[in-house]
């Protein structure tokens, strides 16, 4: 359940939590692959000093002394595959409440909506609270299915335009259907 | 019918201002074609043989006069002067550029029209029985349900990037006109004893490489949860349908490989959580969208036999008129009022296809005699639904001046075809040819109607967008090694006893098929009993003596690349 290709970093991330403005903040999260040698988890590259590691690679070594120690530094998020089944490791994702600043879900392809799911079940089901970024093949069109479905931060992918990006979230004041953001607009009419 | 209010309209007017943006980024580069490619389907925009093709959303199949003239001066303007009514009940323009798109799509915004989701791998345009709100045979009036799902799946987040297409259809009549059991979801609609409106829900239906007839997976389903059921019933498709391949991807392939009852647990077992949930569908939001489906101001007149109607027509148009009323007229809910069917298969012209001028005067029409509404069916027809039956001959008059009163509906040349490869990228062979030479051979209106019901569906290829798999007769355009060959189905049929065509065997030319369908035609007539329709020939008979019919003399071999096909 990982990506055989090295994952790009973009040096910039939107950030748009729920309530908020969205807005470019530095990245301080490097996607590692988890396919490297055992145990050998990146240490600042790009910069970045904080690393979301693989689910599956947490699930192996999140005993081991030196992952303990980083992780209650607040080093270390866990990252979903798209064919991951986020609902099978329920208990997992509930310990790492405590642990993982942040989660996030990766799109193989943009055009893989499966991430859109694990991110809707993450909030609706397993009422993760904090952040879940979009990482992975993530383009300016598909932010605002992202940011609806339960994404609050979007790591893009290092060729699009992060004005354009931040200019999506805006695009449509009214919705058909409940988000986690907001309730749909038809719940506001009145019937006459 | 529906109305926008002030919701309906922003939401359609953000979709032409994004897409308009995302059209300009493709064109000034910074958005790849590959990229775009999901973009512009999803706003029904594909890129075919010779141009780019706009599909735009009847929801429903239910429209209006001023949309029609809308869609007429579209097809002006942007295309070639003429339209393709499809058989989701959306007409496409063959001729339009990319960058004119967003143009066309505002001029459609400006009469509550919209190209949202008629292509692209997220739940389509919902499609619905032409005949809704006036069929004598109506359980309970299905456009309003239309309608929400309608605004429910209208950029529904959580299911923009399906594994694949995803179709809705909903029927509410005892007979079934929608094909309901060849959609992803088909939704039946019913009042129980104590009036409540309830959904039977069957799932995993569809035609392609792998036609599957859909199975029933919720019963007694109130109106209220579709919405936590749908999405509780997409999310697992959304999670677990296969995305290794194009041609396993639809949904009815997780529910042939889980089973349907495996399938159906998983669904419940999502749809416990959120069933309770405030995404369920509240009676203010029915109230909002059902005040439009009020029925319109009829008159107060007495129902007219067929005798009592001819009574004023002239001796010399009795005969032809009579044959007219027994094809293309259906019978109302409302005594003294029917339902016709104006016939866009007039021999020679491709099924579905509409010109300009005739998109005006059918608005005139629509105008004149049925409350300025109209519906398009999945035949590739469209229906005036609301004709007071003493104005029917009238009408008839008007609309032979339009050539759309051929009397053939449900006839051997009342063709459903998709465009084939004459336009479509996709399509292996045209089936527009096809089609004008079937009519052709068969241009004898009394032999015709001495036939019957027959039903003839002809796809370009095995995206059978033609609903060949379905039709009594169907015809498949097939690619041998760059070669246009037709392979034959028979003994598919729609509605409630829906069925999946068989393959006679080999394929044949484009020129043997002419032929070849009057020797299966001769067939059934040596054969049928008295009254007998095709089908109910060829279900007693069985596919032998067709089969033999069919292949004697002809230049059809049984080729190595038949048997795979066979096997398909």
């Amino acid at each position: 359940m990982t990506t055989s290709t090295p994952i790009p970093f973009n040096p910039q991330v939107i950030r748009f939590s729920k309530g908020s403005k969205p807005v470019l903040v530095p990245n301080e999260w490097q996607v590692w692959n988890g396919e490297q040698e055992e145990g050998d988890i990146p240490d600042r590259e790009h910069g970045a000093h904080k690393v979301l590691v693989p689910l599956h690679w947490w699930i192996t070594h999140h005993q081991d002394a030196d992952i303990i120690k980083r992780a209650n530094q607040g080093e270390i998020g866990v990252w979903f595959a798209a064919d991951e089944d986020v609902l099978k490791h329920a208990d997992i994702i509930e310990a790492g409440k405590k642990v993982w600043p942040l989660v996030a879900a990766h799109f193989p392809v943009f055009r893989d909506g499966r991430s859109f799911s694990t991110a809707a079940l993450l909030r609706d089901r397993l009422d993760w609270q904090g952040e879940i970024r979009a990482i992975g093949d993530v383009l300016i069109d598909q932010l605002l299915q992202g940011a609806r479905v339960g994404f609050d931060s979007f790591e893009l992918r290092p060729d699009q335009n992060l004005d354009i990006g931040l200019s999506q979230f805006s695009l449509f004041t009214v919705t058909t259907q409940n988000s986690w953001r907001a309730k749909r607009s038809l719940l506001s009419v009145v019937s006459a | 019918m529906y109305k926008y209010d002030h919701i309906d309209q922003t939401l359609v007017n953000e979709r032409v201002a994004q897409f308009r943006d995302q059209v300009a980024r493709r064109l000034n580069g910074t958005l790849a074609e590959e990229e775009f490619r999901p973009l512009r389907l999803q706003n029904g925009l594909y890129h075919q043989r010779h141009a780019y093709m706009l599909r735009v959303a009847i929801p429903y199949g239910l429209f209006n006069s001023k949309q029609l003239r809308t869609l007429a001066w579209i097809a002006e303007k942007y295309d070639r002067g003429y339209g393709h009514f499809t058989t989701r009940q959306n007409i496409q323009f063959n001729w339009v550029t990319l960058e004119e798109t967003p143009n066309i799509l505002a001029d459609l915004a400006q009469v509550e029209m919209h190209a949202i989701q008629t292509s692209g791998n997220c739940i389509r345009n919902i499609t619905s029985d032409a005949f809704a709100g006036v069929a004598a045979d109506e359980y309970v009036d299905p456009r309003p349900i239309c309608e929400l799902l309608r605004q429910w799946s209208t950029l529904h987040p959580e299911f923009a990037h399906l594994p694949r297409k995803f179709k809705f259809a909903i029927n509410a009549a005892k007979e079934d006109r929608t094909v309901l059991l060849c959609h992803d979801v088909g939704i039946e609609l019913y009042k129980n004893s104590a009036g409540k409106l309830l959904a039977t829900i069957y799932a995993g239906g569809g035609m392609g490489r792998t036609p599957i007839l859909g199975s029933l997976i919720k019963t007694d389903l109130p109106w209220q949860l579709l919405p936590t059921y749908l999405t509780a019933l997409l999310r697992v498709y959304n999670r677990f349908g296969r995305r290794d391949n194009l041609y396993k991807a639809r949904i009815k392939i997780l529910v042939k490989a889980l089973g349907p009852q495996e399938f159906a647990r998983q669904v419940e077992g999502e749809w416990a959580h959120i069933a309770n949930g405030d995404d369920n569908f509240t009676q203010s939001e029915w109230d909002r969208v059902a005040k439009h489906f009020t029925k319109p101001a009829y008159k107060k007149l007495d129902a007219l036999t067929l005798e009592q109607i001819i009574k004023s027509v002239p001796d010399s148009e009795k005969t032809a008129f009579t044959r007219w009323y027994e094809r293309n007229v259906r019978p109302h809910q409302v005594p003294g009022y029917a339902s016709v069917i104006l016939s866009l298969k007039h021999h020679g012209i491709a099924p579905g296809d509409v010109t300009t001028a005739q998109m005006n005067a059918i608005a005139n029409l629509a105008d004149q005699f049925s409350f300025g509404e109209l519906r398009a069916t999945h035949e590739q027809n469209l229906v005036l639904a609301d004709i007071e039956q003493n104005q029917l001959f009238t009408l008839w008059q008007e609309a032979k001046k339009q050539k759309i009163a051929l009397p053939n509906i449900g006839l051997l040349t009342d063709i459903i075809a998709c465009p084939g490869g004459d336009f479509c990228s996709l399509a292996n062979a045209k089936s527009l040819p096809i089609a004008k030479a079937i009519q052709e051979r068969f241009d004898n209106l009394d032999y015709l109607f001495d036939l019957g019901d027959i039903t003839l569906n002809i796809s370009g290829c095995i995206n059978s967008c033609g609903h060949h798999h379905v039709g009594n007769i169907g015809v498949l355009g097939v690619d041998k090694d760059g070669e246009e060959w037709y392979q034959i189905t028979l003994g598919g049929e729609e509605g409630h006893h829906a069925a999946i065509g068989k393959v006679i065997g080999p394929s044949f030319y484009a020129d043997e098929i002419p032929d070849v369908m009057t020797k299966i035609i001769n067939t059934y007539v040596q054969h049928r009993h008295d009254e007998e329709s095709f089908i109910d020939c060829y279900r007693r008979l069985g596919i032998g003596p067709f089969k033999e019919a069919a292949y004697l003399n002809t230049k059809a071999k049984i080729q190595q690349a038949n048997t795979e096909e066979l096997a398909a």
